[in-house]
């Protein structure tokens, strides 16, 4: 249900039906796969016998008791109060994910020893190349969207164009128009000044469309009605539009953010030292960069949920029309 | 009217000026020496040539014979590493003066660059996974192969390579493979070779320290038949700057008359890769 439903019922995850499929879907899942040679397989020994040996009947066993479990645990935590679910979920995906690094076999203290400069290096330099160029894009993005949604020819031709070309080229390939063919022109810029320029002139086409629509996503006898009262173009925006567009636009520009920390790897082809340059390069001479592959990402997800937690907050302040 | 014209025609005058000679005689070298700094682009991927240490800085062959350069100039060494296309791109604009990364030079590359100096040979080598079949390079015949990215071990693998600079031994084509993959580097190579033989590639060309290093970490992969060719690897600077030209070339001739060059090689490759064998 999209919102908390005043009709009771019950939870899906208890009734029969849909515990028999659950059931007996993650058994035929588990029986496909030869699970004979893992950590499960030794600990049904004991019913099982030699694993390698048990053949269909070990196949079986080993689906069925997986099988129990899961059940068991999607059922049980279906008594659980709503925000407890959500925790439990959380807490198991987690442990899959790490179950699943560990069999990488990763050096700790490699990754220990070199954490602080991933750190004060690569994250540093990360954070404020997108924080700079988060800045820049959204006032591209506010004067683009307005340029839009005018009347006036120049300005809209401008921004439509500028929107199709920004949107239209891959990231990779502005880096590298930018860093490489402005000194053409004859402006030598660095690296970081280069993929900042890129990143914003890039997402700035992107927040053009998303403020262009939430502007536009509010009812045209807003604007009439401001207008008929005497306000005046700003007015009307500041006061009447835009705190109605914010709630729409702010789901989006989250999205934007994000992905934005992410993409801002894509200046290292250029020698910033940043994060993504960092693990590529740190475990290089020893073998060890699956280390600093999966330190990184572990990183990237950290900042990325630090955003997403800001971003839920801005969403509740703009939804406090919304509640009952 | 005339104004603007006037105008317009300067500056695009002053733009094509700076376009077309970044470098005028004898200016990086002033820029180097005024500043006490040469700035020298590298690769941070690339080990032993180049790589960071454990401490974290820039270590490696091609790191010490830039330091040896700067030392033999006066100067103190600044690294910087962008990526090894945005070099040879060429038009380096003064962002850095001097390329010491194991450059090979030849004659397509020489269009862009001057290369003052050769400092060392490397053998590359031909890579199989342990479990391959593969005693020759002919048994590697209509098998898919990997190198990096417009290297001169992707140009022998496609048979466009070139090697035409003083002091290159000849070579001969001994792989005829069907398929070609480019890879980011030698690394990303070998992680798709340790797979197993014949998953994604049947084997890979590349330098054969780069090889031997890879074997040592424990990757399940090795070497087969002979190096394939012996590959000069010089310094390379841009063009329309003869005097810093020559201060290298002078720079490396008296590396490799007191022994330097030999010695560091010895350091970093435990073999002398400073002449031909």
């Amino acid at each position: 249900m999209l919102y908390p439903d005043t009709v009771e019922a019950e939870v899906l995850v208890h009734k029969p039906w849909f515990v028999a499929t659950m059931f007996g879907v993650v058994l035929l899942v588990f029986m496909a796969f030869n699970l004979s040679g893992t950590g499960f397989a030794e600990l049904m020994r004991p019913v099982i016998g030699e694993p390698s040996t048990s053949g269909l009947y070990g196949r079986f066993a080993i689906g069925f008791a997986i099988a129990v479990i899961f059940t068991l645990n999607v059922v049980l935590i279906g008594f659980a109060p709503l925000k407890l679910q959500i925790g439990i979920v959380w807490l198991e995906l987690l442990l899959l994910f790490i179950a699943f690094f560990e069999t990488f076999h990763l050096s700790l203290p490699f990754i220990r020893e070199k954490l602080p400069f991933l750190i004060s290096q690569g994250v540093v330099t990360t954070l404020y190349v997108s924080a700079i160029s988060i800045v820049i894009a959204s006032v591209i993005a506010v004067a683009g969207a307005v340029a839009k949604l005018s009347s006036n020819g120049f300005a809209y031709a401008i921004a439509s164009f500028y929107t199709s070309f920004f949107r239209g080229l891959p990231l990779l390939m502005q880096v590298y128009l930018i860093y490489l063919g402005l000194p053409q022109l004859g402006f030598v810029i660095n690296a970081v000044p280069a993929g900042i320029l890129a990143l914003s002139l890039c997402y700035g086409a992107y927040m053009t469309e998303i403020f262009r629509s939430g502007i536009q996503s509010i009812d045209r006898g807003q604007w009439e009605a401001s207008r008929s009262m005497g306000f005046g173009f700003a007015l009307t925006m500041r006061r009447i539009i835009l705190p109605q567009a914010l709630p729409v636009i702010i789901p989006p520009t989250g999205n934007q953010f994000i992905s934005m920390l992410k993409d801002s790897s894509l200046v290292s082809v250029i020698g910033v030292w940043e994060l993504m340059f960092l693990a590529r390069t740190l475990g290089q001479k020893t073998f060890q960069h699956m280390e600093m592959l999966i330190s990184a990402a572990m990183i990237y997800w950290v900042l990325s949920i630090c955003l997403e937690l800001i971003q839920s907050r801005i969403e509740r302040h703009y939804a406090r029309s919304k509640v009952r | 009217m005339t104004f603007w014209n006037r105008r317009q025609l300067t500056m695009a005058a002053m733009a094509l000026a700076l376009g077309a000679y970044p470098a005028h005689a004898g200016a990086v070298l002033d820029r180097v020496t005024s500043a006490g700094t040469l700035k020298v682009a590298t690769d941070a991927n690339w080990a032993p040539q180049s790589f960071m240490n454990a401490n974290n800085e820039l270590d490696g062959f091609d790191v010490d014979v830039a330091k040896e350069i700067g030392k033999h100039l006066g100067v103190k060494v600044e690294f910087v590493t962008p990526g090894w296309d945005i070099i040879t791109a060429g038009n380096w604009a003064g962002r850095w003066d001097m390329h010491v990364g194991s450059m090979t030079p030849t004659k397509k590359r020489a269009e862009i660059f001057n290369f003052p100096a050769v400092y060392y040979y490397t053998p590359a080598a031909v890579a199989v996974h342990k479990d391959s079949k593969a005693k020759t390079l002919a048994d590697l015949d209509g098998k898919v192969v990997g190198a990096t990215s417009t290297s001169t071990f992707e140009a022998y693998a496609k048979k466009e390579l070139t090697l035409d600079a003083a002091g290159a031994p000849p070579f001969e084509y001994k792989l005829n493979p069907k398929e070609v993959h480019s890879y980011e580097n030698s690394t990303t190579a070998f992680d798709d070779l340790r797979l197993g033989d014949g998953v994604r590639l049947d084997a890979v060309v590349s330098s054969l320290p780069s090889i031997l290093d890879a074997v040592k970490a424990g990757y399940p992969i090795k070497q087969v038949g002979e190096p394939v060719f012996y590959e000069p690897l010089a310094i390379a600077i841009e063009h329309g700057d003869p005097e810093l030209s020559a201060k290298i070339a002078d720079a490396v001739k008296a590396m490799k008359a007191d022994g330097t060059l030999s010695k560091l090689s010895e350091k970093w490759y435990g073999q002398d890769y400073s002449k031909t064998n």
